[in-house]
């Protein structure tokens, strides 16, 4: 295997189905149903599933949510505000979990 | 002996086994006055740029006048080039064409009215009531500058204002359209959710207004695919736009309500056929002076792989998307 992640594998992800058929059909189902648009516009939808796609780190997504971002006529300047924002959000998780030290810090020590 | 050309892929998909993509009556005649420019755009079709010297010469002018004038169901005159307005017959004929009671629109980059002695283009469009097509790629400075070079998108947004100022689009009648194309190897958003928001942004920051917007797809030829190739994005962007085909588009495909003329008078199916020299097929007439209504009502439409790009998604055509 020359790399676990390949940009060719993109367009493969549907093999999957045939392991497990029934519940890739559901998935399918599901995936469709929850990127219509609703309240939300395609393209907000679009950008919630970049800035997933990022914080998830997963190179797949990022390359298929960038194409559909730029679809959506978003540039890349729209996408790096997206970027920090989901960005600044981690780094706020990071610090927020910073409070279970502070608090066994408080409790366990004089 | 005619020759029979085997169908194009695009051709078979279009319009089944045969590849049958016929014509409808042309309403439109779009004369391309030449190759020359004073951008030299990264997405352009033409190739167009200020070094260019194509140049329509007067008898393809005057033939193309003569046949708007004999031709009563041509009722729309449509300029383009290159930067039309450079042509030294330009303002002739849009004055004709608009003596003959025709719609005149002119494909107008905004840019070269800051070219010397064009500064009174916006009230010359005015005053003939003009419809004014003018390229904007994006409704963002980056974006646009990086297609078409930079500090264009400012002046853009000055040529804007001076045609909102002799009163272009602002629903008086004079219009001001927008064509955006996307700024890369990826389609176009939904026309109605990029108006939407070009027309929010350029109100709001730049105090400009327009009418409508209109997306179009870019078309993988000439200095495009170039890039595209160079870039080692053209065969993933040929296989979107095949992936992309959508026959509700096939309809209102421009190829079948226009003729398309060449700086030279030689005629096409469309302005893309026209910049790969894909001529009008065997049996109809070639040139302008040979124009003739009863034969190109429908011709079949010579057609290939960069068809895609006009029948991806909701399609592209120079009125926008089709579908």
């Amino acid at each position: 295997m020359p790399a676990y992640f390949d940009d060719d594998d993109l367009a493969h992800f549907g093999d999957l189905k045939q392991h497990a058929p029934e519940l890739w059909t559901a998935f399918e189902r599901y995936y469709a149903a929850a990127f219509e648009a609703c309240l939300f516009s395609k393209r907000d939808k679009v950008l919630i599933g970049f800035a997933v796609a990022q914080v998830s780190q997963c190179p797949y997504c990022i390359d298929s949510y960038t194409q559909t971002a730029l679809e959506q006529g978003l540039t890349m300047k729209h996408l790096a505000e997206a970027l920090h924002a989901a960005a600044s959000l981690r780094a706020g998780i990071a610090l927020a979990h910073g409070l279970v030290a502070h608090n066994i810090d408080k409790k366990i020590s004089m | 002996m005619t020759t029979i050309l085997p169908a194009s892929r695009f051709a078979r998909r279009a319009g089944g086994a045969e590849g049958d993509l016929r014509a409808a009556r042309p309403t439109t005649l779009q004369v391309n006055v030449g190759k020359r420019c004073n951008q030299a755009c990264r997405h352009c079709h033409v190739d167009a740029s200020p070094t260019r010297t194509e140049v329509m010469p007067d008898e393809v002018v005057e033939a193309c006048l003569d046949v708007l004038a004999r031709t009563p169901e041509l009722d729309t005159l449509d300029i383009t080039g290159g930067a039309p307005e450079l042509h030294p017959r330009f303002r002739e004929m849009v004055a004709r064409g608009r003596a003959l009671g025709r719609k005149v629109m002119v494909r107008h980059n905004l840019t070269v009215q800051f070219e010397p002695g064009l500064a009174d283009l916006p009230g010359f469009f005015a005053s003939h009531r003009v419809e004014v097509v003018c390229s904007l790629p994006h409704y963002t400075e980056e974006a646009t500058d990086r297609q078409r070079g930079r500090g264009v998108f400012a002046r853009s947004i000055e040529g804007l204002r001076a045609l909102n100022a002799e009163g272009y689009g602002r629903e008086g009648g004079l219009v001001l359209n927008l064509v955006a194309n996307p700024v890369g190897a990826f389609l176009p958003p939904a026309q109605g959710d990029l108006e939407r928001d070009t027309r929010e942004w350029l109100r709001v920051h730049h105090g400009v207004v327009f009418d409508r917007l209109f997306t179009i797809t870019n078309m993988p030829i000439a200095r495009f695919a170039l890039w595209l190739q160079r870039a080692g994005n053209y065969d993933a962007y040929m296989a979107r736009l095949e992936a992309a085909f959508n026959p509700a588009t096939l309809p209102g495909l421009m190829c079948r309500s226009l003729v398309s003329v060449g700086f030279d008078g030689r005629l096409y199916d469309c302005d893309f056929n026209q910049m790969l020299e894909l001529g009008l097929e065997e049996g109809q007439p070639a040139r302008i002076q040979d124009f003739d209504l009863g034969r190109l009502r429908g011709r079949r439409v010579r057609t290939g792989e960069h068809c895609f790009g006009c029948t991806a998604g909701a399609g592209s055509s120079c009125g926008g998307a089709l579908a």
